[in-house]
């Protein structure tokens, strides 16, 4: 296989540095992607607005969607799904979502879960093509 | 064919010479065609030039890796029109983070670490320096260092083939019987203290 070719031209301590620089990837990615926190959460249900909730105050929330109840949290400032009649449950994976620009998506229950507010999204960089 | 020794390392520093220049010059042709690419973002580029550094790298040695880098920025940014504009400190600052980490590891590691290796930590150091000139210098908003995840994702994955690309080039290079005294694989790097 063309892969195991290409891994056989690394050497033991190439593989080292690789899988370390790949943790390190990852661990920037928790660190960093967060941004500023949200402020206040949306509920859309197929583009229309369902629910508004602002994020700072814990409580639970049931929506409706076309499978069947999903149960939305939240709490600290974060919220996920909880429970939810779809089959994959991607949605319980997602969460939570707290910082603004956050998504949390049921796809076959048809509901979208924004979180918005907290300052403006970073655009600062895209100012500075070179 | 007979020569002296003497003439063998004139011979030998000429062709040193002159495959460097042609590095550099190739690293200058990659720098400015990948300027010209399009880019879905500033700064999400393959930094395909790195291949020649790594080549001089491991075919000279440090200070051959060091000279191809700042000859090639030099060069590349005068090309482009960039000469000490902003793009030209960034430019700067990763190639010099890059170099530096590449030349340190290979120094601290020698032969147990390949092209593939050292490209990928000197694409992750380009990451590094570049988004270090661009808080402290130009944007000076932590919130450049959102950019750092994704920049590090994308710079193991270009430092991962270009260092492939780079260990063929340097098999088929080692081959040719030019490069005969060139540093070979099992060779320990020159005494660097």
């Amino acid at each position: 296989m063309a892969l195991k070719r290409l891994w056989q031209r690394t050497t033991p301590l190439d593989r080292l540095v690789i899988g370390l620089l790949a943790i390190a990837v990852l661990f920037s990615f928790r660190l960093l992607t967060g941004g500023e926190p949200g402020e206040r959460l949306l509920v859309e249900r197929d583009g229309r607005l369902l629910f508004t909730a602002p994020l700072a105050a814990d409580r639970e929330v049931s929506l409706s969607g076309p499978l069947g109840q999903t149960v939305l949290v939240i709490r600290q400032g974060g919220a996920r799904i909880v429970r939810s009649p779809c089959p994959h449950q991607d949605c319980l994976a997602m969460g939570p979502a707290r910082h603004h620009g956050d998504l949390l998506a049921c796809v076959p229950n048809r509901l979208l879960v924004r979180i918005e507010g907290g300052g403006s999204p970073p655009t600062d960089y895209d100012l500075l093509s070179r | 064919m007979t020569c002296s020794a003497a003439e063998t390392q004139t011979l030998e520093r000429l062709r040193r010479r002159i495959f460097l220049a042609l590095f550099t010059a190739l690293a200058v042709a990659l720098h400015t065609l990948e300027a010209l690419f399009p880019s879905p973002l500033p700064w999400f580029r393959p930094g395909l030039a790195n291949i020649l550094t790594v080549l001089a790298l491991f075919l000279y040695g440090g200070g051959a890796a060091w000279s191809v880098t700042l000859a090639r920025i030099a060069i590349g940014s005068l090309l482009l029109g960039q000469l000490f504009s902003p793009g030209f400190f960034l430019a700067l600052a990763g190639g010099v983070t890059a170099t530096a980490v590449m030349t340190g590891a290979e120094a601290v590691a020698g032969r147990r670490l390949g092209p593939v290796g050292i490209s990928a930590l000197g694409a992750a150091g380009h990451v590094v320096g570049q988004l270090l000139m661009a808080w402290l210098v130009v944007v000076r908003h932590p919130g450049v260092w959102r950019l750092l995840p994704l920049l590090l994702l994308f710079s193991l994955l270009a430092g991962l083939i270009n260092g492939l690309v780079a260990d063929s080039l340097l098999r088929r290079l080692r081959q040719h019987p030019a490069m005969k005294n060139s540093r070979k694989p099992g060779q320990e790097p020159e005494a660097t203290g």
